[in-house]
Formats: C-alpha cells, structure tokens, sequence
C-alpha cells in the first residue's frame, strides 16, 4: 500500500489527472512532494471583456478626508467662515458655523487639477498629469465602520466579501506563491478590523491577507527560532508520509490532496513573503524617493513601495489602510500632517509604477469612506475648526489602469453634496470591475439563495472616468 | 429542442384560454381571492373578445417586459436610457437612439428587440440574473410574429381577471396570502414543487412500505439508492463509528479506554453497544457544549456588540450557558422557542397573572431569570446606534432581529422582502412588516436577573479584582491630566486677569473670556487623555460581567436617547403607548404606506389567530405580541419550523443537510433530497414532544448514519452523484475550529471539563493580543489572556467573542463572522492554516505538552532509547488516532524522533518572557501625530504560562516534533 507520490497524483481519476497535469506544469517550482489537484482557486483566470487594468493597488485614507481641504476648494466656505450655519443634513445638532478651509489651492498640471498647498510632491505635473480627480461619488452611512465596510465590501453591514476578494474570485493571481489580495493596515487595524478584507460568502481562499507592519508579516508565518528550514522541510517530508498512507486508504476523499498541497504552498511563501518585504534590494535613490528616510513618510513609504514590488510579483490586489483623517477639531493641524505622511509616497508610487510601464496595467485609488461637513459644532463650548461626516459629498484620486486624467464631477459651492456626475459607491464598484476587465452583473456567487455580486443590485458604469 | 416543444404547448395552451384544470375552491373565506372572485364573473364574459396575440401580451409579455426592461427604459422619466421608452406600443415602433424600430410586427427576425433578449448584438437586459430565459424569448417572438398588439387597460384587466380566477393551471398555483402591493404580485403563480417548503407537512406512512426490521430512515435513503441503482456502502468499522460518533455528539475524540471498552462490547452485541454509546454520549455534559455551539452559529453569539465601539455585552455569556443547558435538559424544542422569544413576555405575566394556562408548568414556572436569560436571543446582532438617527436605529434593529428570526427559526430570509413583495416566495412585504410590528414595541436592556444556583459563578473574585485594578490605574491615570490642565487653567485666568471659572460652569462663556479646550495640554496629553476616560468606561462596564443582570429585553415606547453603552429599563415603563406600524415603501423610513397590524406569514394557512376576522393578525397589544408570534413558530402545524430545525439536526450529523439551504427553504433554496424523508422527520419529531436527543438517536441508529465513508463503486457514483446526494456512502468532515482545540487539550490531557460561566481568554499570537485595535474614539484595551492553564484550557465555546477581535486560530480554522448568521461552516484548506499548525505558539505549546503527558505516563521505565522511543510513538497514536501505528509508521517515526533528538541537542530555544505593561502608539485625531501611552498589563505580574520549549529537554522538544505532525495529520483533522 506504499502509493508513491507521482501514482497518488496520477491516480486520482480521469477527470481530475488532465486539469492536475496542465497546472503541474503551469507552475513555477515544482517542489518534490506536490500534490496538484483540481486548479487552485487562486488560479488565473481570463477576464469577461478586454481589461485595461491587471491590478488594483488601493489607498485607504481612513476617517474621510475633507474633500474642500484636499483637491476640492470652496471659496465660498472662506467667506462663511464662523458664520452661523442652518443646514440639517448630518448628525451634528445644536449651533453650528460653517468652516473655511485652513489651505491656499492652485490648479497643476495639464489637466488643471486643483490642490491644496500641502500637496508639494502630488502637484509635481509628471505626477499631477496622471491623475483623476472624482468628486462626484456619495456614501450612505455617517458611522466610520459602515462606511468602511460599504466602501470595502459594497454592504454596509459589513460581512460581504471585499473588493480585492470579488477581483480574485473573478480573476484569480499571477503568483501563486503568494496571496492574491494583501492588505496592509498601520499598527492599529482600522475600524471594523478585518471585516473590511474578508472573503464573506465567498470561499476562503479570496480572503485578504494582512501583511502586519511589525513583527512577522503573517501571522506564523515563521516557525519558532529553533526550528531551522531544514527541520521543518524533515517534519513535511514525514508529514507527507502519514498523510500519503492515510489517503492511500481513503481514496474517496479529493480534500486530502488539496489540504497536502496547501502545506506546500506555505513553504514556498515563507520564503516568498519575506522576499517581497525585504526592501534592501531597492536602490538608496529608491527608498528616498519613497520617503523611507524621514520619519513622517517611512511608514507609508514602506508600504508603497511594498505594494508596487508586491504587483511586480504578480499580486492582483493591494490595499493599504492610513488612519488619522477624522479631523473634527484641530482640522489644519491633523489635515496637514496627514497630508505630509502621503503626499510623497503616493507621488513616488505613481512616477515608479510609470517609469517601470506599470501604470498602464495598474489602477491606483486613493479614497475615504465619506468626505466632511462644510460646518462644525461646538466642543465643549469653544468653536472648534474641524468637520463633521459627509455621506452626500467626497472626493478621491485615481490614476492608471484606464483613467481618465482631469476633473470628473463637482460638489456644490459649500462642498455640501455632490451635483455632477452623481454616483453611489456601487457604480463606483461597477467601474472598477470595469477597468478590470470584470463585469459585475456576471461576477456573481450563488448564496443565501441568491446570485450575489459586488454592488448588491447592481450599478451603472461612470464613463466619465474612463479613457 | 425539447424544451421548444413543451413551450409551444404552453403557448398554444395559453393563447387558446385553455380549459383551467381546477377552479378557485375558497376555503378559508377571509382570502383576498374572494372579492375578486365576484368580479369575475363579469369579467369573464368579455374576454372571449380578446385576441391569443392580447392574451399573450397581456400575460406573458408585459409582465416580463415590466420586470426585466421598464426598470431602464420607462420606469423613469428622466433618465431613459438609450432614449428607448418601452412604456408604450409607439415608443417600441419608434425605437432608441439608434433610430431604428426595435419591433417590426408580424416579424421576429427582424425586430432588434428579439435579438436583444437573445443575447445576439445586444445583451438585454445585460445582467446574467435577469436574462430571459427560452421560454420567456418566445413569448416576444410569438408575441412580434402575432403583429405584436398592445391592448388598452381595459381589455387587459379583462384578461387578468379571468386568468386569475383559475386557480391552478399549466403556469402553476396562485397562493392565497394577505395580499402584495400589486395584484400581478397577489395573483401570481407558483410551480407548486417551489412551495414544498409552505405546504403542511405530509409523513408517509413507513410502516406499511419498508421491510420488516428496517429502520424508518433507511427505508427513505435506500429507496432513492436503488432508483438509481446504487447499494448502500457497508458498514464503517467500530473504531471509526466510535470516533465520528463522539466527536458528533460531544465534539471531542474519545480516549483510548473508551474505545477499548466499546469494541470489546460490540463484540458481544454490536448493536447493544451502539446504543449504549449513544445513550452515553447523550448524557455527557459535553453534549450541549458541542450543540450549543451550533444554534450559536445560527443565532450569531458574541460578547460584543460590533460596530465602532464594540460595546461589550457584558452578561451575554449567560445566555450562552443557557443555550447549553437547554440541549443537555433536552428542553423540548416548541418550549426553547418560545423561552427565546418572548421569556420577558412570560415574565410579566407570571407576575401580574400568577398562571398562563396554555402553557406547559414547565415553561411556566422556570424562574424569571431564565426566562429573560433567553430572550439574550432578541439581542444577539451586531447594533450600535452611535451616530445614527433614533428612528434609523430602531429600524436598523428590527430589521436584524425579523431576519434573524425568520432565519433561525422559520429557515426563511426575511430581508428578501423588505423593500417589495419577495420576488419568488409568496411572501409579501405586508407580511414582513406584520413581523416588524410584532417586534415595534420591544426595547433592548440589560435587566436585573438573580444568578441560578446552576449557573457557574467560578472566578468571579479574581475576575473582579483584576477588572478593578484596571479602572483604578485609568481613573488615576485620568486625574492627573485634569489636574494638569486646571493647573494651566487657573494659570490662564491669572494671566489674563480674570476670575477663575470652573470647567462646568464655562461652557456658555464667550471663547476668548475662558481658556482654550485642552489648554496646558499637548497633542500627546490630549491624547492620553481621550484613551483614559475611554478605558474608565470600558472596565465600568466589565465590572457588569459580575452583576446578576442580563441583556434582555422589555416592552415600552422607544426611548428619547440610545446608546449602546448603557441599556436600561426605566422604573416606570409606559404601558399606554399606541404603537403603529406601517409597509415601509422600499424599506425607508421616509415612505410610510399602509398601516399593518402585527402578525405572521399568511402563506402557510397557518393562523395565529383564528377567531379573527384577518387570522394572520396579532391583537395590537403592547404586550403579547412576541408571545402569539412565538406560539405560531412553535405551533405544531407549522411547517417551516419543524422542517427546518430537523433539516439543521440532520446536517449536523451528516455534514449536509437534506434542504441545502438550512437559513432559506424559499423557491431559491436548494430543494430537498429527500422530501418526503424530510417530512417524516419532522411529523415524528413533533408527534415524540420536540424532543431532540430522541431524533439524534434516531438517525445515528440508522444504517445510513452508520455507513462507511468509502464505497466499492466509487467511480461510477462520482460520476452520477459527485455531491452524494444519494448518502450512498458517509460524509467525510472536517473538525470545526471549536472541535480541533478542544481535540488538542483532550488529547494532550490539558482539558478542564468545567462547564459553563464567565468567557475565558484562550491565549492567542501575542501580537494580536497586544495589537493596538481602533474603537469609537481611541484604542480598544490589549487583550489578556487568562491568568492560569486551568483557567485557558476550558472548551472553545466559553471563548470571549469579540466582534471587532477575531481570535486568530478559530478565524483561520472558518469560525463564522457572527455578524451573519452561518448555516453551514466554510472548511476551505488554505495555506495560513498550514502555517497556525506548523508554527503557532498555541500548537508548538500543545506539543510539548502531549509529549510531557506521554514521558509522564511512560515513567522513563524503559532503559533503551529507541525501545523508549518506540513505547511513546505507539502511545502518542492511540492517543491522537484511537489506533496502533502501523509497522511502516512505527519504524519511520520512532527513526524520526531519535534523528530529532541529535537535532535539538544543538539546539537552545530561548525563553519567553511576558510584559506587563505595553506602550502603545496611536495617530492623534486632533494634530494628525502619533503618540504614546502606557497601558498596564496585570495578567502577566502572576502568570501561569504554559511549558515551553525553553522549558525541556531535547528529548521532549524531539518528542513534540512527532506530536505536532500527528495534529497537522489528514488523519486527525478528519472525521470519517
């Protein structure tokens, strides 16, 4: 009852010996004791029309940032300044003014994009040229975790699979060495935690996978210091063993192999995953465009760059979370630091994806799960120059992948709400998949009864940011 | 082609008015078909005049147009798109932008539209869900081929109303139901093999059919096996029905004298022996732990309550308890419904009533506490109101709870119809707004509720204490930033010459008479200072955990101000309050429509009420309404409730369920395998009084739940049965997460059996634990494991739950997100599972552990090492496998350890160490800058870790090699 390994994989029936054949040899490496069944889930996949982006590398500014205080300005709002406002909208009761915002705006660029003064490395024209300013998008809920979990999961009830699970689902990853949805967060997770990356219904393989900011990048992924990488390849090779002769007993059950391969596929990553993290191999000049060398922009530096070498290595979908932007009080002081912390990784992330011809293939994001108030409440009886939360108005950045460069949509004179080009978060979702070459009526999972897809009921394309 | 043909029939049978099959017989006499019934006979006599070509459009094509096209191309006035108004006749003429017509009539071929919705050129309508189907294309074909005629409101009403008259015809059965928002939705018709779910259930009589001798549930399985020619697998081994029997029913692996003892039974009597185990594994006290945790899947349990501030729910761990007594009394399931429902409902009455006389004395007379222990049941979703309107919350709630409810108990998806009659079920949204209202009047509150002498109250001082010290260190820690910033206050007034104020008094003081917010205050105080008042509210509210209270629920007018915080009762509740609820057009509160009284789902014919003049109405009471709502889910005629909760039973033991939807048996849920087995199931679990330890005996005494889990002609029943739909042979599964640690801690003789009480704090990844987690307005406190081994190694189900916290091992191993009810666990294998059984501290530590326990028990008796080694290897394998190593397996692994030994020689782990206190480092709202603060630890001054491999021997290191491999085995993580 010895069943070798290659009879084990050869033996498992006709239907299953040609799929495990074609993706043995699809594969990069192909260690000495793999099991390959029935194509990964992970696998890739051909996309439902010609797509113009491969890949999706998201920044998530968590807290929503003032729109009429980033790309956005209101000039009326100057005027009103500490002036009493009426307006109803909103969850702030009580006396409320209307707050100018605290920057000076100049237009840069071909397009003309508007900025505040705080975007020093962005309102560079080689990277201003590159972007879309989209000012017409509206949440729905005023809480930070529904919002994130809406913007993130196209539910705000948190639970559905994330954006970067549907775009695996529907396409599957390059590498199947390392995971095909990473999300990189700060320290501290953003609100709603993992909500925000999970696979919902859909199966667990399209969950994303949290490279941690300290510390080992996935949780385990490195066996304790005193087991060394030959122990641990001794310990899979008598594992093998036990679960070869078990399943030569159990012919009945196909989730044997699977389970076998998949301890496989963590001892590739766990030379995979700290490969792609180590940044020494990156140029100094790198490394100080990114901003790694000062302390404001090493964090977020980092992980841009991860990010960009992560959609090198073939990953489908990057997300990286940077908190802070919940500016009720205070706004010109947390505002301009936040900017800082941003402002020249993401420019150093949109030149780089340029100079190496991967901008084309990759959609970058920068977004919020809500914009701001143009007015504020008192706190504790002093006017305090911040904003409250804004599902009717937001804005965001997209560069890449099939946009558009230029300004789409508007916000009325106070930044209140949006009044052109209109959309909900879903035909936001619905464009996205787009670009991806995804069609969200048809990138459905049966559940509960129901074919769900990404925009809950569907969504229409925005056309207006698309090239 | 064949399905061609039988849509010609149904047109030609459609467009010829067709001889009905049944006319409307009207039973009950209260159906809205009555009415209607008087107008038909006028009708009828008109509508001989109406074309088949009307007819047909009328019925078939209108309809479908309506539901797949107006929605862009009418519905709308100011955005058509394509500029294709399909409202009308003329509009279809004259086409969209194109210009072109889009109907030619009396020509399909050439009418774009029919080449739309056939998906060729165009995609119409473009989503895959709402494609037509062949059937629904030559309706437009037939419709175009017959010069497409529109007739006018009239004509068509004439030809609805006699269509609808009929109750029953080729198209399927109209339901009788309180009545959609439109009469298509009223009178629309069903197949009736999508309604099994609403019939009454219907046993057969098995006796008179099966073999002599058979086992009821046999004679279902083997009837369908042999339609298909197919012969039952033979019977599993008894070391195998053993293990799946007890990790079944108690979630744990048997110990090796168990199974000793029962194969030396089964050789005496086999079958003596299985019902014995069976009989002794029901009376285990791990019974209800392990089923508990399935209604807790379903029920979605957690300590917390979700959402931004993730409020602990600090007394929920007693409705978990109760959930579990509940399986280990075997409360009867009618009575743990309506407990669950409406026990503050009881409660009120017992005290104002002394006596409910529908009740069994047994419900009656539980104590109030256990009874508003399970309405905990009513506040098990995720709900915070923070930041949302007062009447948005309370819609958010009730919504959670009718769909929590329809899911649990009715295995219906309420949520399917909120905002319009439900697309496919007869289900109208009235009837979801009957449900809403019966819960209009149902606040949430922690309430006073005395401990039971059952309830386990171990720990409660040092759980006390410890909570205590906590506050004190953020009270303290709180003082003396206020101190400093009146300190710089008073500074302020001196400096500005003012009197001083103090800060309660300054609110309406003008800006530049006081001084600033935060003065004396740097980013990094205020900061500090944001984290401490948060954490003197967190361990206030911990300290509740000790309290005898209870998140329960009350009757009353909603409350003025909500905050998840602090739920209350107030002393006096207002029992005058009128509540009226309405069908929330769309499910917005800003469109209230019709009023509705409160009541149940009409399309069961199952009233609630039937001395009213609408049966399916609740009294409009403020209190009752729960009650009556819960007495019709656990009526004995309902259908919904008794086929789902042993479709869930079933699952549990088979791993799939006989309705593959357990959460909706609606016309989109998968059909039942074996419907009339399902029927049987339930008609006899009722007629045996609800009791649910009786129906698990009863399947696992079958030959079905006693087969092997391979078969000899497994190739062939891959190929025509690749789900084993047929149960032809057993169904291999995973351990659950819960089941996997629990097998461990047995395994390694770590496990303290104690049943129930507070959440213990399993250990997990340090770096989770002290990973900085964003809450409302600051940082959740870290997450500190509990103080002892014996205090950590309880059963995975007395686990802190928190929603915004997921514990790391359970999440990998698919515990459920519970914020949504989980049917059925995910068991996907993915790699950060390999990487948690390689790697973790958690399973590294079991490992030396179940080495420790094996050198322990082997007394180093032996003198020769390999002999030594040799003696562990086989015992390490009873324990793990419940069997003897191979000879192969002997020989490798003992070779294996002793290679091991050489290498852990070399080798010197380095000892842990635990902190106790952590800085903590968070970006500040206000300035966009991080910073600092010390948060203590108080857990770890006293901590009992676990050994270590610091704190062995290579030998024991080299031993624990082999022990973690058996737990990453095939062998150990299935059950066959």
């Amino acid at each position: 009852m010895n069943y070798s390994r290659r009879e084990f994989l050869y033996g498992l029936g006709s239907s299953l010996g040609s799929v495990a054949l074609s993706s043995l040899l699809q594969a990069d490496e192909v260690p000495p004791s793999s099991f390959r069944l029935p194509p990964s889930p992970l696998a890739p996949k051909r996309p439902m029309h010609t797509p113009r982006a491969k890949n999706v590398i998201m920044l998530f500014m968590e807290g929503g940032p003032g729109h009429m205080d980033t790309f956005d300005p209101k000039p009326e709002l100057a005027r009103l300044h500490k002036t009493e406002s009426k307006r109803t909208r909103g969850l702030e009761t009580g006396f409320k003014f209307f707050v100018g915002s605290p920057f000076k705006f100049r237009k840069v660029g071909e397009t003309g994009i508007e900025m505040c003064d705080q975007w020093k490395y962005l309102a560079d024209p080689e990277v201003a040229n590159q972007l879309c300013n989209f000012r017409g998008c509206t949440a729905e809920s005023l809480n930070h975790p529904e919002a994130l979990f809406h913007m993130n999961t196209g539910s705000r009830l948190g639970g559905d699979p994330a954006v970067g699970s549907w775009v695996n689902y529907g396409l599957g990853t390059e590498n199947q060495n390392l995971p095909g949805y990473v999300v990189m967060t700060e320290l501290a997770l953003p609100q709603g935690g993992s909500t925000n990356w999970s696979n919902g219904f859909l199966p667990a393989h399209y969950q994303g996978t949290r490279l941690r900011p300290v510390g080992s990048p996935i949780l385990d992924l490195a066996p304790p210091a005193h087991k060394s990488r030959e122990h641990q390849r001794q310990f899979l090779d008598e594992l093998a063993f036990l679960n070869e002769q078990h399943a030569a007993a159990h012919p009945e059950h196909r989730e044997l192999a699977a389970r076998m391969e998949s301890y496989e596929l963590a001892y590739r990553m766990q030379t995979e995953v700290p490969g792609v993290i180590d940044l020494d191999g990156e140029t100094r000049q790198t490394h100080e465009m990114y901003g790694l060398d000062a302390p404001d922009t090493a964090a977020f530096g980092r992980q841009c760059l991860m990010a960009r070498r992560l959609v090198e290595k073939g990953v489908r979908f990057v997300q990286i979370f940077s908190g802070g932007w919940d500016s009720h009080d205070y706004l010109e002081r947390g505002h301009t630091s936040r900017i800082k912390s941003v402002d020249k990784p993401m420019a150093a992330l949109i030149k780089d994806l340029k100079n190496r011809g991967m901008l084309d293939d990759t959609l970058v994001i920068w977004t919020g799960e809500f914009g701001r108030t143009p007015d504020n409440n008192k706190r504790g009886g002093v006017y305090s120059l911040g904003r409250g939360h804004n599902a009717d108005a937001m804005t965001m950045l997209l560069a890449g992948g099939g946009v558009k460069p230029g300004v789409v949509g508007a916000t009325d004179e106070i930044g209140a709400e949006a009044v052109e080009c209109v959309h909900p978060i879903r035909d936001l979702h619905v464009t996205l998949l787009h670009l991806l070459g995804l069609n969200d009526n048809k990138l459905t999972y049966f559940h509960a009864g129901r074919f769900k897809q990404l925009s809950q009921f569907g969504g229409e394309l925005i056309p207006d940011l698309i090239a | 082609m064949t399905a061609k043909i039988r849509t010609d029939r149904d047109l030609e049978v459609y467009a010829n008015g067709h001889a009905p099959r049944h006319l409307v017989t009207l039973s009950p006499p209260h159906l809205v078909t009555l009415s209607l019934l008087i107008m038909f006979g006028i009708a009828q006599a008109n509508a001989a005049e109406a074309t088949d070509g009307e007819r047909l459009f009328t019925l078939r094509v209108l309809p479908l147009l309506k539901t797949k096209c107006f929605g862009c191309h009418g519905d709308d006035p100011a955005d058509i798109r394509g500029d294709y108004n399909l409202l009308t006749r003329e509009g279809m003429l004259k086409g969209g932008e194109s210009g072109e017509p889009s109907v030619v009539p009396g020509k399909p071929e050439e009418s774009p539209l029919y080449q739309a919705v056939l998906w060729e050129g165009y995609e119409m309508p473009p989503k895959e869900n709402d494609r037509l189907t062949n059937a629904e294309t030559e309706f437009i074909r037939k419709w175009i081929a017959a010069g497409s005629p529109w007739p006018d409101h009239a004509v068509q009403l004439q030809i609805k109303r006699q269509q609808w008259s009929v109750r029953e015809n080729e198209d399927g059965v109209i339901v009788d139901t309180s009545g959609g928002l439109a009469d298509e939705w009223t009178y629309r018709r069903y197949r009736p093999a999508d309604l099994w779910a609403f019939r009454p259930v219907q046993p057969l009589d098995v006796g008179s059919r099966k073999v002599a001798n058979q086992h009821s549930l046999d004679y279902f399985i083997r009837r369908k096996l042999s339609e298909a020619t197919f012969e039952p697998a033979p019977q599993a081994d008894p070391r195998t029905l053993i293990r799946r029997a007890t990790f079944d029913l108690i979630g744990l692996p048997p110990v090796p004298q168990e199974v000793d003892a029962f194969l030396a039974a089964w050789k005496q009597n086999p079958r003596q022996a299985w019902n014995d185990l069976i009989d002794r594994l029901l009376e285990s006290p791990h019974y209800g732990e392990r089923w508990a945790q399935h209604w807790l899947d379903v029920a979605r349990y957690a300590d917390t309550g979700g959402y931004s501030n993730d409020y602990e729910r600090s007394n929920m761990w007693r409705y978990r308890d109760y959930v579990i007594r509940a399986f280990n009394q075997d409360k009867p399931y009618d009575q743990f419904i309506i407990e669950q429902l409406a026990g503050d409902e009881i409660v009120k009455r017992q005290k104002e009533e002394g006596g409910i006389s529908e009740f069994p004395p047994s419900t009656f007379n539980l104590p109030s506490s256990e009874l508003l222990i399970a309405t905990g049941f009513l506040r098990l979703g995720p709900w915070d109101p923070a930041m949302v309107k007062n009447p948005e919350a309370r819609q958010i709630y009730i919504d959670d709870v009718v769909n929590s409810v329809g899911q649990t108990f009715l295995s219906t998806t309420m949520r399917c119809f909120k905002c319009h009659d439900h697309k496919f079920d007869p289900l109208p949204t009235r009837d979801y707004y009957r449900m809403y209202a019966a819960f209009a009047g149902t606040q949430l509150a922690e309430r006073p509720a005395p401990f039971l002498p059952v309830e386990n109250r171990e720990g409660f001082e040092e759980g006390r204490s410890h909570v205590e010290r906590l506050l004190e260190f953020a009270k303290a820690e709180k003082q003396k930033l206020l101190n400093k910033q009146e300190a710089a206050a008073r500074q302020w007034y001196r400096e500005h010459d003012l009197s001083y104020v103090p800060p309660e008094e300054r609110k309406d003081v003008p800006d530049e008479m006081k001084p600033p917010r935060h003065v004396g205050l740097n980013h990094i105080e205020q900061g500090q200072l944001k984290v401490r008042e948060q954490d003197e509210w967190i361990w206030t509210r911990r300290l509740e955990r000790y309290e005898p209270m209870v998140q329960s629920v009350y009757n009353g007018p909603d409350p003025k101000w909500l905050n998840a915080r602090k739920l209350r009762m107030p002393k006096k509740v207002d029992q005058n309050v009128e509540l009226v609820s309405y069908i929330l057009t769309g499910g917005s509160l800003e469109a209230p429509g019709e009023e509705v009284r409160p009541g149940v789902l009409s399309a069961l014919g199952l009233p609630v009420n039937s001395g009213a003049d609408d049966p399916y109405v609740i009294g409009g009471e403020l209190n009752g309404r729960r009650l009556a709502l819960a007495q019709w889910i656990a009526d004995p005629e309902n259908p919904l409730t008794t086929r789902s909760i042993v479709n869930r039973i079933w699952q549990y033991h088979f791993g799939k369920p006989i309705a593959g939807n357990p959460n909706n048996f609606g016309v989109k849920g998968a059909r039942p395998t074996h419907p009339e087995l399902l029927d049987w199931l339930a008609a006899d679990f009722v007629f045996h009084g609800w009791k649910i330890k009786r129906l698990h005996k009863l399947i696992m005494t079958s030959d079905t739940y006693m087969q092997a889990s391979a078969h000899p002609d497994l190739e062939s029943l891959r190929t025509s049965d690749p789900n084993n739909d047929l149960l032809a042979y057993f169904p291999t599964r995973r351990l659950t997460a819960e089941e996997l640690r629990d097998a461990m801690l047995r395994v390694t003789g770590e496990l303290n059996p104690t049943v129930g009480g507070l959440p213990i704090m399993p250990e997990i990844n340090m770096e989770v634990a002290l990973q900085p987690r964003m809450i409302q307005f600051s940082l959740a406190p870290a997450y500190q494991p509990s103080r002892t081994p014996e205090q950590r190694n309880r059963r995975s189900i007395y686990a802190y739950r928190v929603r915004g916290q997921a514990n790391p091992f359970m999440e990998v191993f698919n515990q459920p997100n519970p914020n949504e009810s989980c049917e059925m666990r995910d068991d996907a294998s993915v790699s950060p599972q390999a990487f948690t059984l390689m790697n973790s501290e958690l399973m590294n530590d079991r490992a030396i552990a179940f080495a420790v326990r094996l050198q322990k028990e082997e007394g180093g008796r032996r003198k020769a090492e390999s002999e030594r080694v040799g003696v562990l290897v086989r015992r390490a394998f009873e324990l793990a496998f419940q069997r003897e190593p191979s000879q192969a397996e002997q020989q490798r692994l003992t070779d294996y350890v002793q290679r091991m030994q050489q290498y852990h020689h070399s080798m010197e782990p380095q000892p842990e160490t635990y902190p106790t206190r952590i800085t903590r480092s968070l970006v500040e709202e206000f300035s966009g800058k991080p910073f600092k603060y010390e948060e203590i630890l108080p857990v770890f001054e006293n901590y009992i870790r676990d050994k270590k491999a610091s704190d062995v021997d290579a030998q024991t290191r080299a031993l624990a090699d082999l022990c973690l491999m058996l737990f990453n085995t095939n062998e150990f993580m299935y059950v066959y």
